[in-house]
């Protein structure tokens, strides 16, 4: 938990509306755990005013380098989105609590939706040299061949790749989510690890529940602080309460959250 | 010249600067040790802190708005024996006056609450007569002359500490609450906590926030909240701890001008961590170019007309 200035050496459109910014951030890249995220001040100014939370998607201790997903979709990402090489970042971070270690052989499915893949391609990254013999499988959708973003880096990194679109312009037809029960069933994963829209990990939670499998996930939610201050990015607690995605988070057991309360029944 | 003097007290508490953090943007404290010396601060004022442990408002609880945020945090809280328990003794360890801000459901839920308060380590109470986020609570009192003047008279006799009555802008005229506050008995006012605010996500056609309003804060709202410190400061002689939008020096300094004897950095903590430490410097070398000896000299000196 630090603070540190980060450069953007490139912003690479990897889809329309979708950004990657390769950035130099010698300490970020150092200390950064997949499934941490860096909470980046978009400008000097107070409009727009908050930080933006984003995933490390990739961090390179020998180099130095940080890449950030983006996806514009509000005030402070459509700034990013214009943003050129050169132009300095004011970041927190790393922040938060990274993805939990597999049990056993490294056997697990990954699952994404959208620009929820950052946090995953790290991940695939990471266990590609803690362990001797990784194998990795993943599932990856979005509604077009358009929000399978960055896919090319994922799948460079698994074993097995799966996409699914619901529009049918890539991969599968259908949901993410359709196709992971079938999946569970064919290769026992030791451990299933998602990120994307929360009422994708609610049926992931619930599915990898079903069958028994444990499933880690890593939440998004409005933040204030980053740091635990202010409570703004509380998400329901299966223990009852609350707990914050910038602390206890962003990667949470799915088995931590109250869903039905997150998403309704 | 020498450095000047920045010191300064508020309802016999001095603070070796005006410079303290507004309740609620400020966690207990410690979550802020990583990025800020907390020993340089004139104060830290807490989170609220209620009778019983309270979970909160369901998400989204904070949305960005032009040069501010929304917030429906909903007081969460560990409540007053866990903060005492888990949460004062590293606040008393930075060395700087602890003011705790309060709230209840009832004059006799505050009135136990500063009870259990009146503990080492901590230097003040603040009462949150106006929290806008939680039904028939704070705001219910903060907005009803009897009940501010009745709620602080007796908070004045639950606990010897200085008591500071927290004013809300959701009200027609904020003077008449702050007569009412000084008939009470309060030895300081803080003002203003922050606007009733809402905001729409037009695509889904629902409110942004889970609690539907918010709590309105940052710059955005900064002009009403000078505004609001002028008029209480001529209305009312009791110290002022202003807040309301402050980012840097020169934003703090329209409130001591106004009349408040300390300034309060709330939503600016959450973008720049150290921002109550550029205040604080800032606040230096201002008095230094103007010939200030003492930041008090600065307190009211607003020259009208």
């Amino acid at each position: 938990m630090a603070r540190a200035l980060a450069t953007l050496m490139l912003r690479e459109e990897v889809a329309p509306g979708h950004y990657l910014l390769h950035t130099d951030c010698p300490e970020v890249a150092e200390a950064s755990a997949p499934g941490q995220f860096v909470h980046l001040r978009v400008g000097d100014g107070t409009d727009p005013l908050l930080r933006r939370p984003f995933s490390v998607m990739l961090a390179q201790p020998a180099t130095g380098e940080v890449q950030l997903l983006v996806r514009a979709v509000g005030r402070g990402t459509e700034i990013i989105a214009t943003h050129q090489a050169g132009t300095r970042y004011d970041l927190l971070g790393p922040l938060g609590n990274g993805w939990g270690a597999p049990a056993g052989e490294a056997n697990v499915l990954l699952v994404a939706g959208g620009v929820g893949v950052a946090p995953l391609i790290f991940l695939a990254d990471h266990l590609r040299s803690a362990h001797p013999r990784p194998y990795v499988r993943a599932l990856f959708g979005g509604g077009t061949q358009d929000a399978l973003v960055c896919w090319t880096e994922f799948a460079a990194r698994c074993e097995e790749f799966t996409a699914v679109t619901e529009d049918g312009s890539a991969g599968d037809q259908g949901l993410v989510t359709d196709a992971l029960a079938p999946e569970i069933e064919r290769s026992r994963p030791d451990m299933v690890y998602a990120c994307g829209p929360d009422a994708m990990l609610a049926v992931v939670a619930g599915i990898c529940a079903q069958a028994e499998v444990p499933c880690q996930v890593s939440m998004e939610q409005w933040m204030g602080c980053g740091v635990g201050a202010c409570l703004g990015c509380a998400v329901p607690a299966t223990a009852g309460g609350y707990v914050r995605v910038c602390t206890e988070g962003p990667v949470f057991g799915a088995e931590e959250i109250d869903w039905e309360r997150m998403v309704g029944p | 010249m020498s450095a000047p003097d920045l010191s300064v007290e508020i309802a016999g508490v001095r603070l070796q600067n005006p410079v303290m953090s507004a309740s609620g943007t400020f966690g207990y404290g410690m979550e802020y040790e990583p990025y800020l010396d907390l020993s340089i601060l004139g104060a830290i004022v807490t989170k609220a802190v209620t009778l019983e442990e309270r979970l909160g408002n369901p998400p989204p609880r904070v949305r960005e708005t032009p040069a501010g945020m929304l917030n429906a945090i909903g007081l969460q809280n560990p409540g007053v024996e866990v903060f005492i328990r888990d949460k004062l003794p590293a606040l008393r360890g930075v060395g700087v006056p602890v003011i705790v801000n309060i709230s209840g459901r009832s004059v006799e839920e505050f009135v136990r609450v500063a009870q259990m308060l009146c503990v080492d380590g901590v230097a003040a109470l603040e009462v949150n007569v106006s929290c806008p986020n939680v039904q028939e609570e704070g705001m219910y009192f903060g907005v009803d002359c009897d009940l501010t003047g009745r709620l602080t008279a007796a908070v004045v006799d639950a606990c010897d500490r200085p008591v500071i009555v927290k004013l809300s802008p959701n009200v027609t005229d904020i003077t008449s609450i702050a007569r009412a506050a000084a008939e009470g008995g309060a030895h300081a006012l803080s003002l203003i906590n922050t606007l009733v605010g809402m905001s729409i996500d037009t695509e889904r056609r629902r409110p942004h926030l889970g609690n539907v309003t918010g709590g309105l804060s940052g710059p955005a709202i900064r002009p009403i909240a000078v505004r609001m410190v002028h008029e209480v400061a001529r209305a009312v002689d009791l110290p002022i701890i202003g807040m309301g939008g402050i980012a840097n020096a020169r934003d703090a300094l329209e409130f001591i001008l106004a009349g408040a004897t300390a300034v309060a950095v709330g939503t600016m903590n959450f973008v720049e961590p150290s921002a109550m430490a550029a205040v604080i410097d800032g606040l230096a070398d201002h008095c230094r170019r103007h010939g200030v000896a003492r930041i008090t000299d600065l307190v009211g000196a607003l020259q009208v007309g």
